[in-house]
Protein backbone atom coordinates (compact mmCIF):
# COMPACT_ATOMS: atom_id res chain seq x y z
CA UNK A 1 0.00 0.00 0.00
CA UNK A 2 2.80 2.36 0.86
CA UNK A 3 4.24 1.78 -2.62
CA UNK A 4 4.78 5.24 -3.99
CA UNK A 5 1.81 6.75 -2.14
CA UNK A 6 2.35 9.74 0.00
CA UNK A 7 1.90 9.48 3.75
CA UNK A 8 -0.89 11.97 4.37
CA UNK A 9 -1.83 11.61 8.01
CA UNK A 10 0.51 10.22 10.63
CA UNK A 11 -1.05 9.07 13.89
CA UNK A 12 0.98 8.44 17.03
CA UNK A 13 -1.30 8.82 20.03
CA UNK A 14 -2.35 7.56 23.44
CA UNK A 15 -5.44 8.76 25.23
CA UNK A 16 -6.71 8.27 28.74
CA UNK A 17 -9.72 9.68 30.52
CA UNK A 18 -8.56 10.20 34.10
CA UNK A 19 -6.98 6.86 34.99
CA UNK A 20 -8.74 4.90 32.23
CA UNK A 21 -6.42 4.18 29.33
CA UNK A 22 -8.51 4.18 26.15
CA UNK A 23 -5.99 4.30 23.30
CA UNK A 24 -2.70 2.54 23.91
CA UNK A 25 0.09 3.85 21.66
CA UNK A 26 -1.68 3.72 18.30
CA UNK A 27 0.84 4.27 15.54
CA UNK A 28 -0.28 4.19 11.92
CA UNK A 29 -0.59 6.33 8.81
CA UNK A 30 -3.24 7.15 6.26
CA UNK A 31 -1.98 7.48 2.69
CA UNK A 32 -3.07 9.97 0.11
CA UNK A 33 -6.45 9.12 -1.49
CA UNK A 34 -6.66 6.00 0.61
CA UNK A 35 -9.89 4.48 1.89
CA UNK A 36 -8.78 3.26 5.29
CA UNK A 37 -11.22 1.47 7.58
CA UNK A 38 -10.76 0.99 11.30
CA UNK A 39 -12.73 -1.90 12.80
CA UNK A 40 -13.06 -2.70 16.44
CA UNK A 41 -15.62 -3.85 18.96
CA UNK A 42 -18.09 -1.32 20.36
CA UNK A 43 -16.69 0.79 23.13
CA UNK A 44 -13.08 0.26 22.11
CA UNK A 45 -12.38 3.95 21.66
CA UNK A 46 -12.86 4.21 17.89
CA UNK A 47 -14.96 7.34 18.20
CA UNK A 48 -12.40 8.90 20.50
CA UNK A 49 -9.69 8.07 17.97
CA UNK A 50 -11.65 9.63 15.11
CA UNK A 51 -12.23 12.80 17.16
CA UNK A 52 -8.53 13.02 17.99
CA UNK A 53 -7.53 12.60 14.35
CA UNK A 54 -9.99 15.37 13.46
CA UNK A 55 -8.39 17.65 16.04
CA UNK A 56 -11.62 17.82 18.04
CA UNK A 57 -10.08 16.13 21.10
CA UNK A 58 -6.50 16.37 22.25
CA UNK A 59 -4.48 13.18 22.75
CA UNK A 60 -3.00 12.56 26.19
CA UNK A 61 0.30 11.66 24.58
CA UNK A 62 1.68 11.95 21.08
CA UNK A 63 0.27 13.77 18.11
CA UNK A 64 -1.48 13.56 14.78
CA UNK A 65 0.19 15.25 11.86
CA UNK A 66 -1.15 16.15 8.45
CA UNK A 67 1.51 16.66 5.79
CA UNK A 68 4.00 16.88 8.64
CA UNK A 69 2.13 19.60 10.50
CA UNK A 70 0.07 19.07 13.68
CA UNK A 71 -3.50 18.58 12.56
CA UNK A 72 -6.05 21.31 13.24
CA UNK A 73 -9.43 22.04 11.68
CA UNK A 74 -8.43 25.69 11.51
CA UNK A 75 -5.40 24.95 9.31
CA UNK A 76 -6.48 21.86 7.40
CA UNK A 77 -9.46 21.13 5.27
CA UNK A 78 -11.23 18.36 7.21
CA UNK A 79 -14.72 16.92 7.31
CA UNK A 80 -16.41 14.61 9.77
CA UNK A 81 -19.55 12.50 9.51
CA UNK A 82 -20.69 11.93 13.07
CA UNK A 83 -22.18 8.75 14.41
CA UNK A 84 -25.10 10.51 16.09
CA UNK A 85 -27.67 12.50 14.13
CA UNK A 86 -25.96 15.81 13.53
CA UNK A 87 -28.35 17.89 11.42
CA UNK A 88 -28.76 21.43 12.73
CA UNK A 89 -32.45 21.48 13.68
CA UNK A 90 -33.08 25.15 12.82
CA UNK A 91 -31.48 24.95 9.38
CA UNK A 92 -33.09 23.69 6.22
CA UNK A 93 -31.27 20.90 4.39
CA UNK A 94 -29.88 23.45 1.97
CA UNK A 95 -28.54 25.70 4.74
CA UNK A 96 -27.22 22.72 6.65
CA UNK A 97 -25.23 21.36 3.71
CA UNK A 98 -23.70 24.75 3.01
CA UNK A 99 -22.48 25.35 6.58
CA UNK A 100 -18.91 24.24 5.90
CA UNK A 101 -18.66 26.44 2.82
CA UNK A 102 -20.16 29.30 4.80
CA UNK A 103 -17.49 28.91 7.51
CA UNK A 104 -14.75 28.68 4.90
CA UNK A 105 -16.14 31.87 3.33
CA UNK A 106 -16.76 30.55 -0.18
CA UNK A 107 -18.35 32.92 -2.66
CA UNK A 108 -22.17 32.79 -2.77
CA UNK A 109 -22.24 31.66 -6.38
CA UNK A 110 -19.78 28.86 -5.64
CA UNK A 111 -21.80 27.80 -2.59
CA UNK A 112 -24.95 27.75 -4.70
CA UNK A 113 -23.36 25.53 -7.31
CA UNK A 114 -21.66 23.18 -4.89
CA UNK A 115 -24.68 22.62 -2.62
CA UNK A 116 -26.83 21.86 -5.63
CA UNK A 117 -24.28 19.29 -6.79
CA UNK A 118 -24.15 17.67 -3.37
CA UNK A 119 -27.93 17.49 -3.07
CA UNK A 120 -28.05 15.70 -6.41
CA UNK A 121 -25.26 13.38 -5.32
CA UNK A 122 -27.11 12.18 -2.22
CA UNK A 123 -30.43 12.30 -4.05
CA UNK A 124 -32.23 14.81 -1.89
CA UNK A 125 -33.42 17.04 -4.75
CA UNK A 126 -36.78 18.55 -3.87
CA UNK A 127 -36.11 18.50 -0.14
CA UNK A 128 -33.90 21.61 -0.04
CA UNK A 129 -36.30 23.61 2.10
CA UNK A 130 -37.20 20.85 4.52
CA UNK A 131 -36.14 20.91 8.16
CA UNK A 132 -34.57 17.87 9.83
CA UNK A 133 -37.74 17.12 11.80
CA UNK A 134 -39.57 16.66 8.52
CA UNK A 135 -37.32 13.96 7.07
CA UNK A 136 -36.34 10.38 7.92
CA UNK A 137 -33.21 9.20 9.72
CA UNK A 138 -31.64 7.89 6.54
CA UNK A 139 -32.15 11.23 4.82
CA UNK A 140 -30.59 13.06 7.76
CA UNK A 141 -27.51 10.90 7.48
CA UNK A 142 -27.31 11.70 3.78
CA UNK A 143 -27.46 15.39 4.66
CA UNK A 144 -24.53 14.88 7.04
CA UNK A 145 -22.59 13.11 4.29
CA UNK A 146 -23.39 15.79 1.70
CA UNK A 147 -22.30 18.46 4.17
CA UNK A 148 -19.02 16.63 4.75
CA UNK A 149 -18.33 16.26 1.02
CA UNK A 150 -19.36 19.79 0.14
CA UNK A 151 -16.14 21.40 1.34
CA UNK A 152 -14.07 19.03 -0.76
CA UNK A 153 -12.01 17.93 2.27
CA UNK A 154 -8.43 16.72 2.18
CA UNK A 155 -9.33 14.24 4.89
CA UNK A 156 -12.81 12.84 5.36
CA UNK A 157 -13.47 11.20 8.72
CA UNK A 158 -16.51 8.96 9.02
CA UNK A 159 -17.47 7.59 12.42
CA UNK A 160 -19.91 4.69 11.98
CA UNK A 161 -21.91 6.90 9.66
CA UNK A 162 -24.38 4.16 8.78
CA UNK A 163 -24.77 2.73 12.26
CA UNK A 164 -28.29 4.04 12.77
CA UNK A 165 -29.60 3.06 9.36
CA UNK A 166 -31.70 0.06 8.47
CA UNK A 167 -29.98 -2.76 6.56
CA UNK A 168 -31.30 -1.73 3.15
CA UNK A 169 -30.46 1.96 3.39
CA UNK A 170 -27.11 1.02 4.85
CA UNK A 171 -26.32 -1.15 1.84
CA UNK A 172 -27.34 1.59 -0.58
CA UNK A 173 -25.24 4.12 1.28
CA UNK A 174 -22.22 1.83 1.17
CA UNK A 175 -22.53 1.51 -2.58
CA UNK A 176 -23.01 5.25 -2.86
CA UNK A 177 -20.00 6.05 -0.74
CA UNK A 178 -17.67 3.84 -2.77
CA UNK A 179 -19.02 5.38 -5.95
CA UNK A 180 -18.38 8.86 -4.61
CA UNK A 181 -14.93 7.91 -3.37
CA UNK A 182 -13.97 6.44 -6.72
CA UNK A 183 -15.23 9.60 -8.39
CA UNK A 184 -13.62 12.15 -6.11
CA UNK A 185 -10.64 10.17 -4.76
CA UNK A 186 -10.51 11.58 -1.29
CA UNK A 187 -8.49 10.43 1.66
CA UNK A 188 -11.06 8.68 3.81
CA UNK A 189 -10.80 7.30 7.31
CA UNK A 190 -13.87 5.24 8.06
CA UNK A 191 -14.66 3.78 11.48
CA UNK A 192 -17.02 0.85 11.97
CA UNK A 193 -17.76 -2.15 14.16
CA UNK A 194 -19.13 -4.09 11.22
CA UNK A 195 -16.56 -6.39 9.61
CA UNK A 196 -18.57 -6.95 6.45
CA UNK A 197 -18.89 -3.22 5.96
CA UNK A 198 -15.15 -2.85 6.44
CA UNK A 199 -14.32 -5.46 3.80
CA UNK A 200 -16.88 -4.00 1.43
CA UNK A 201 -15.39 -0.50 1.61
CA UNK A 202 -11.73 -0.60 2.54
CA UNK A 203 -8.48 -0.56 0.68
CA UNK A 204 -6.86 -1.35 3.98
CA UNK A 205 -8.32 -2.38 7.33
CA UNK A 206 -6.85 -1.70 10.75
CA UNK A 207 -8.17 -4.00 13.46
CA UNK A 208 -8.35 -2.62 16.97
CA UNK A 209 -8.53 -4.66 20.17
CA UNK A 210 -10.82 -4.17 23.11
CA UNK A 211 -10.03 -1.49 25.68
CA UNK A 212 -7.36 -0.21 25.95
CA UNK A 213 -7.30 -0.21 22.16
CA UNK A 214 -4.13 -1.21 20.38
CA UNK A 215 -3.60 -2.33 16.80
CA UNK A 216 -4.32 -6.02 16.40
CA UNK A 217 -3.46 -6.21 12.74
CA UNK A 218 -3.55 -4.48 9.38
CA UNK A 219 -5.17 -6.21 6.40
CA UNK A 220 -5.06 -4.90 2.83
CA UNK A 221 -8.18 -5.61 0.78
CA UNK A 222 -7.34 -5.88 -2.88
CA UNK A 223 -10.68 -6.81 -4.38
CA UNK A 224 -12.21 -5.29 -7.51
CA UNK A 225 -15.08 -2.85 -7.11
CA UNK A 226 -18.03 -2.92 -6.86
CA UNK A 227 -17.41 -5.72 -4.41
CA UNK A 228 -19.43 -8.87 -4.27
CA UNK A 229 -20.05 -9.68 -0.64
CA UNK A 230 -20.70 -13.36 -1.29
CA UNK A 231 -17.65 -14.05 -3.47
CA UNK A 232 -15.16 -16.50 -1.99
CA UNK A 233 -12.36 -13.90 -1.85
CA UNK A 234 -14.60 -11.53 0.06
CA UNK A 235 -15.64 -14.20 2.51
CA UNK A 236 -12.02 -15.30 2.99
CA UNK A 237 -10.91 -11.84 4.04
CA UNK A 238 -13.98 -11.46 6.17
CA UNK A 239 -13.33 -14.66 8.11
CA UNK A 240 -9.65 -13.77 8.43
CA UNK A 241 -10.58 -10.51 10.14
CA UNK A 242 -13.25 -12.16 12.26
CA UNK A 243 -10.63 -14.61 13.45
CA UNK A 244 -8.20 -11.81 14.26
CA UNK A 245 -10.88 -10.12 16.34
CA UNK A 246 -11.58 -13.32 18.22
CA UNK A 247 -7.95 -14.10 18.98
CA UNK A 248 -7.66 -10.60 20.30
CA UNK A 249 -10.29 -11.50 22.84
CA UNK A 250 -8.72 -14.81 23.78
CA UNK A 251 -5.38 -13.18 24.38
CA UNK A 252 -7.04 -10.94 26.88
CA UNK A 253 -8.61 -13.83 28.73
CA UNK A 254 -5.34 -15.77 28.76
CA UNK B 1 -55.88 33.06 14.14
CA UNK B 2 -55.96 31.72 10.59
CA UNK B 3 -57.42 28.27 10.20
CA UNK B 4 -58.52 27.15 13.65
CA UNK B 5 -58.98 23.38 13.66
CA UNK B 6 -62.08 21.54 14.81
CA UNK B 7 -60.25 20.68 18.04
CA UNK B 8 -59.35 24.34 18.41
CA UNK B 9 -62.97 25.46 18.15
CA UNK B 10 -63.97 22.82 20.66
CA UNK B 11 -61.36 24.10 23.08
CA UNK B 12 -62.54 27.67 22.63
CA UNK B 13 -66.13 26.55 23.19
CA UNK B 14 -65.28 24.80 26.43
CA UNK B 15 -63.30 27.79 27.67
CA UNK B 16 -66.26 30.07 27.03
CA UNK B 17 -68.45 27.60 28.90
CA UNK B 18 -66.01 27.57 31.86
CA UNK B 19 -66.03 31.36 31.86
CA UNK B 20 -69.82 31.40 31.87
CA UNK B 21 -69.94 28.93 34.77
CA UNK B 22 -67.42 31.00 36.74
CA UNK B 23 -69.57 34.11 36.27
CA UNK B 24 -72.66 32.14 37.23
CA UNK B 25 -71.07 30.89 40.46
CA UNK B 26 -69.94 34.44 41.27
CA UNK B 27 -73.41 35.78 40.60
CA UNK B 28 -75.11 33.18 42.81
CA UNK B 29 -72.56 33.80 45.54
CA UNK B 30 -73.04 37.58 45.50
CA UNK B 31 -76.84 37.26 45.58
CA UNK B 32 -76.53 34.95 48.56
CA UNK B 33 -74.08 37.28 50.37
CA UNK B 34 -76.00 40.42 49.44
CA UNK B 35 -73.20 42.75 50.58
CA UNK B 36 -71.48 45.81 49.03
CA UNK B 37 -68.17 43.96 49.46
CA UNK B 38 -69.30 41.34 46.97
CA UNK B 39 -70.57 43.21 43.89
CA UNK B 40 -72.59 41.24 41.38
CA UNK B 41 -71.41 40.57 37.82
CA UNK B 42 -73.83 43.24 36.66
CA UNK B 43 -72.38 45.84 39.02
CA UNK B 44 -68.82 45.00 37.99
CA UNK B 45 -69.82 45.38 34.36
CA UNK B 46 -71.47 48.70 35.19
CA UNK B 47 -68.29 49.90 36.91
CA UNK B 48 -66.27 48.79 33.91
CA UNK B 49 -68.50 50.68 31.49
CA UNK B 50 -68.35 53.81 33.60
CA UNK B 51 -64.57 53.65 34.02
CA UNK B 52 -64.15 53.11 30.31
CA UNK B 53 -66.42 55.95 29.29
CA UNK B 54 -66.20 58.63 31.91
CA UNK B 55 -63.08 57.64 33.72
CA UNK B 56 -62.35 57.39 37.41
CA UNK B 57 -62.81 59.90 40.20
CA UNK B 58 -60.17 62.08 38.56
CA UNK B 59 -61.57 61.62 35.10
CA UNK B 60 -58.80 59.32 33.86
CA UNK B 61 -60.29 56.71 31.55
CA UNK B 62 -59.60 53.00 31.69
CA UNK B 63 -57.77 53.12 28.37
CA UNK B 64 -55.40 55.77 29.71
CA UNK B 65 -54.73 53.62 32.76
CA UNK B 66 -54.07 50.56 30.63
CA UNK B 67 -51.81 52.44 28.25
CA UNK B 68 -49.74 53.90 31.10
CA UNK B 69 -49.28 50.46 32.66
CA UNK B 70 -48.34 48.79 29.37
CA UNK B 71 -45.69 51.45 28.67
CA UNK B 72 -44.16 50.86 32.13
CA UNK B 73 -44.28 47.10 31.75
CA UNK B 74 -42.59 47.22 28.36
CA UNK B 75 -39.90 49.61 29.61
CA UNK B 76 -39.03 47.46 32.64
CA UNK B 77 -39.36 44.23 30.72
CA UNK B 78 -37.35 45.59 27.79
CA UNK B 79 -34.53 46.73 30.07
CA UNK B 80 -34.58 43.33 31.78
CA UNK B 81 -34.37 41.50 28.45
CA UNK B 82 -31.57 43.66 27.10
CA UNK B 83 -29.51 43.08 30.24
CA UNK B 84 -30.41 39.49 31.11
CA UNK B 85 -29.74 37.90 27.72
CA UNK B 86 -26.14 39.07 27.20
CA UNK B 87 -25.34 38.46 30.86
CA UNK B 88 -26.92 35.00 30.79
CA UNK B 89 -25.01 34.15 27.61
CA UNK B 90 -21.75 35.43 29.03
CA UNK B 91 -22.08 33.50 32.25
CA UNK B 92 -23.30 30.43 30.40
CA UNK B 93 -20.27 30.51 28.13
CA UNK B 94 -17.89 31.24 30.99
CA UNK B 95 -19.42 29.31 33.90
CA UNK B 96 -16.56 30.36 36.16
CA UNK B 97 -17.91 33.92 36.24
CA UNK B 98 -21.23 32.63 37.50
CA UNK B 99 -19.69 30.15 39.93
CA UNK B 100 -17.49 32.83 41.43
CA UNK B 101 -20.24 35.43 41.78
CA UNK B 102 -23.03 33.10 42.87
CA UNK B 103 -22.90 34.29 46.45
CA UNK B 104 -23.78 37.77 45.23
CA UNK B 105 -26.32 36.90 42.53
CA UNK B 106 -28.36 34.16 44.09
CA UNK B 107 -29.49 35.87 47.30
CA UNK B 108 -30.54 38.92 45.27
CA UNK B 109 -32.76 36.66 43.21
CA UNK B 110 -34.82 35.73 46.26
CA UNK B 111 -35.51 39.25 47.49
CA UNK B 112 -39.10 39.93 46.44
CA UNK B 113 -39.61 43.11 44.37
CA UNK B 114 -41.88 44.47 47.10
CA UNK B 115 -38.96 44.42 49.54
CA UNK B 116 -37.15 46.83 47.23
CA UNK B 117 -39.86 49.48 47.51
CA UNK B 118 -38.20 51.56 50.24
CA UNK B 119 -34.89 51.49 48.38
CA UNK B 120 -36.63 52.55 45.18
CA UNK B 121 -38.38 55.40 46.99
CA UNK B 122 -35.12 56.67 48.44
CA UNK B 123 -32.90 56.27 45.39
CA UNK B 124 -35.15 56.76 42.38
CA UNK B 125 -37.69 59.19 41.08
CA UNK B 126 -40.53 59.18 38.59
CA UNK B 127 -40.57 56.72 35.75
CA UNK B 128 -37.40 54.95 36.88
CA UNK B 129 -39.21 53.71 40.00
CA UNK B 130 -41.77 51.89 37.90
CA UNK B 131 -39.21 50.54 35.52
CA UNK B 132 -36.91 49.38 38.30
CA UNK B 133 -39.52 47.34 40.15
CA UNK B 134 -40.75 45.71 36.97
CA UNK B 135 -37.17 45.11 35.86
CA UNK B 136 -36.54 43.29 39.16
CA UNK B 137 -39.40 40.92 38.49
CA UNK B 138 -38.56 40.22 34.85
CA UNK B 139 -34.77 40.05 34.96
CA UNK B 140 -34.08 36.81 36.78
CA UNK B 141 -36.34 34.44 34.86
CA UNK B 142 -34.75 35.58 31.60
CA UNK B 143 -31.23 35.54 33.02
CA UNK B 144 -31.52 32.11 34.64
CA UNK B 145 -33.24 30.52 31.66
CA UNK B 146 -30.50 31.73 29.32
CA UNK B 147 -27.74 30.78 31.74
CA UNK B 148 -28.82 27.18 32.25
CA UNK B 149 -29.58 26.65 28.59
CA UNK B 150 -26.07 27.34 27.31
CA UNK B 151 -24.46 24.16 28.71
CA UNK B 152 -27.28 22.18 27.13
CA UNK B 153 -26.21 23.11 23.60
CA UNK B 154 -25.68 19.84 21.75
CA UNK B 155 -21.90 19.33 21.49
CA UNK B 156 -22.35 17.59 18.14
CA UNK B 157 -23.72 20.79 16.65
CA UNK B 158 -20.68 22.62 17.98
CA UNK B 159 -18.36 19.97 16.54
CA UNK B 160 -20.10 20.18 13.15
CA UNK B 161 -18.83 23.75 12.91
CA UNK B 162 -15.50 23.16 14.66
CA UNK B 163 -14.44 20.51 12.14
CA UNK B 164 -14.77 23.15 9.42
CA UNK B 165 -12.51 25.47 11.41
CA UNK B 166 -15.23 27.76 12.80
CA UNK B 167 -14.06 30.47 15.17
CA UNK B 168 -15.54 30.99 18.60
CA UNK B 169 -17.62 33.96 17.55
CA UNK B 170 -19.18 32.02 14.65
CA UNK B 171 -20.08 29.17 17.01
CA UNK B 172 -21.70 31.59 19.46
CA UNK B 173 -23.71 33.33 16.74
CA UNK B 174 -24.71 30.36 14.63
CA UNK B 175 -24.95 27.50 17.11
CA UNK B 176 -25.16 28.70 20.71
CA UNK B 177 -27.65 31.55 20.24
CA UNK B 178 -30.10 29.63 18.03
CA UNK B 179 -29.93 26.66 20.42
CA UNK B 180 -30.60 28.84 23.43
CA UNK B 181 -33.23 31.05 21.74
CA UNK B 182 -36.26 28.90 22.65
CA UNK B 183 -35.24 28.93 26.32
CA UNK B 184 -34.61 32.67 26.18
CA UNK B 185 -38.07 33.14 24.76
CA UNK B 186 -39.75 31.06 27.45
CA UNK B 187 -37.75 32.97 30.05
CA UNK B 188 -39.06 36.18 28.51
CA UNK B 189 -42.59 34.89 28.61
CA UNK B 190 -42.27 34.01 32.30
CA UNK B 191 -40.56 37.36 32.94
CA UNK B 192 -43.38 39.22 31.26
CA UNK B 193 -45.87 37.41 33.51
CA UNK B 194 -43.94 38.37 36.62
CA UNK B 195 -43.65 41.95 35.33
CA UNK B 196 -47.43 42.16 35.41
CA UNK B 197 -47.41 40.81 38.93
CA UNK B 198 -45.16 43.69 39.97
CA UNK B 199 -47.28 46.43 38.42
CA UNK B 200 -49.35 47.21 41.53
CA UNK B 201 -46.25 47.40 43.72
CA UNK B 202 -44.59 49.66 41.15
CA UNK B 203 -47.56 51.98 40.81
CA UNK B 204 -47.93 52.12 44.56
CA UNK B 205 -44.74 54.20 44.73
CA UNK B 206 -44.73 55.98 41.39
CA UNK B 207 -46.13 59.45 41.87
CA UNK B 208 -48.58 59.50 38.98
CA UNK B 209 -52.30 58.90 39.26
CA UNK B 210 -52.39 56.81 36.12
CA UNK B 211 -52.01 53.08 35.70
CA UNK B 212 -54.15 50.03 36.35
CA UNK B 213 -52.37 49.31 39.62
CA UNK B 214 -52.95 52.91 40.70
CA UNK B 215 -56.60 52.53 39.79
CA UNK B 216 -56.93 49.61 42.19
CA UNK B 217 -55.17 51.51 44.96
CA UNK B 218 -57.36 54.56 44.40
CA UNK B 219 -60.56 52.60 44.78
CA UNK B 220 -59.12 50.59 47.66
CA UNK B 221 -59.02 53.80 49.66
CA UNK B 222 -62.68 54.34 48.81
CA UNK B 223 -63.50 50.67 49.53
CA UNK B 224 -65.26 50.35 46.16
CA UNK B 225 -65.06 46.66 45.37
CA UNK B 226 -66.56 46.75 41.87
CA UNK B 227 -63.88 49.10 40.52
CA UNK B 228 -61.14 47.19 42.32
CA UNK B 229 -62.28 43.98 40.70
CA UNK B 230 -62.38 45.67 37.28
CA UNK B 231 -58.72 46.67 37.77
CA UNK B 232 -57.77 43.17 38.87
CA UNK B 233 -59.51 41.55 35.93
CA UNK B 234 -57.90 44.00 33.50
CA UNK B 235 -54.42 43.07 34.74
CA UNK B 236 -55.27 39.38 34.49
CA UNK B 237 -56.71 39.78 31.02
CA UNK B 238 -53.86 41.81 29.52
CA UNK B 239 -51.30 39.47 31.08
CA UNK B 240 -53.18 36.53 29.62
CA UNK B 241 -53.40 38.09 26.15
CA UNK B 242 -49.72 39.02 26.08
CA UNK B 243 -48.81 35.51 27.18
CA UNK B 244 -50.97 33.99 24.44
CA UNK B 245 -49.46 36.20 21.75
CA UNK B 246 -45.97 35.38 22.98
CA UNK B 247 -46.74 31.67 22.99
CA UNK B 248 -48.02 31.83 19.41
CA UNK B 249 -44.91 33.64 18.24
CA UNK B 250 -42.72 31.14 20.09
CA UNK B 251 -44.44 28.16 18.51
CA UNK B 252 -44.09 29.65 15.06
CA UNK B 253 -40.47 30.73 15.46
CA UNK B 254 -39.25 27.53 17.05
CA UNK B 255 -41.32 25.06 15.13
CA UNK B 256 -38.22 22.93 14.70
CA UNK B 257 -38.25 22.33 18.42
CA UNK B 258 -41.92 21.71 18.96
CA UNK B 259 -42.60 19.34 16.10
CA UNK B 260 -42.13 15.66 16.74
CA UNK B 261 -39.33 14.14 14.70
CA UNK B 262 -40.12 11.33 12.28
CA UNK B 263 -37.80 8.80 13.87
Amino acid sequence: MSDGRKEKVKIQVSKSFNSLLVLDRLHFSVYENEFLVIVGPTGCGKTTLAHIIGGLYQPTEGQVTFDGEIISPKRHNLSFVFQEPSCIPWRTLWDDIKIGLEIKKSKPAAIQRRVKEMIELVQLTGFENYYPYQISGGMKQRVAIARAYATDPDLLLMDEPFGHLDAQTRYLMQIEITRVWEQLKKTVLFVTNNIEEAVFLAERIIILSRLPAHIKGIVPVDLPRPRDNISSDFLAIRSQITQMCETADEEKRG
Amino acid sequence: MIGISKEGWKEIGFNLLSLFIAFLIWEIFTRYMNSPYFPSVGRIWGAFALLAKRGDVEGITLLQHIFASIVRILAGFGAATVMAIPLGLLMGLYPDIYKRTRAVLEPVRFIPPIAWIPVAIVLLVGFSRYAFLIWLGAFFPIFINTLVSVPRVNPIHVNVTRIFGAKRWYIIRKIVIPSVAPDMASGMRIGLGIAWMCIVAAEMIGGEMMGVGRLILKYAELIRMAEIIVGMLIIGLIGFLMNEIFLRVEKRLFRWRWEVSLD
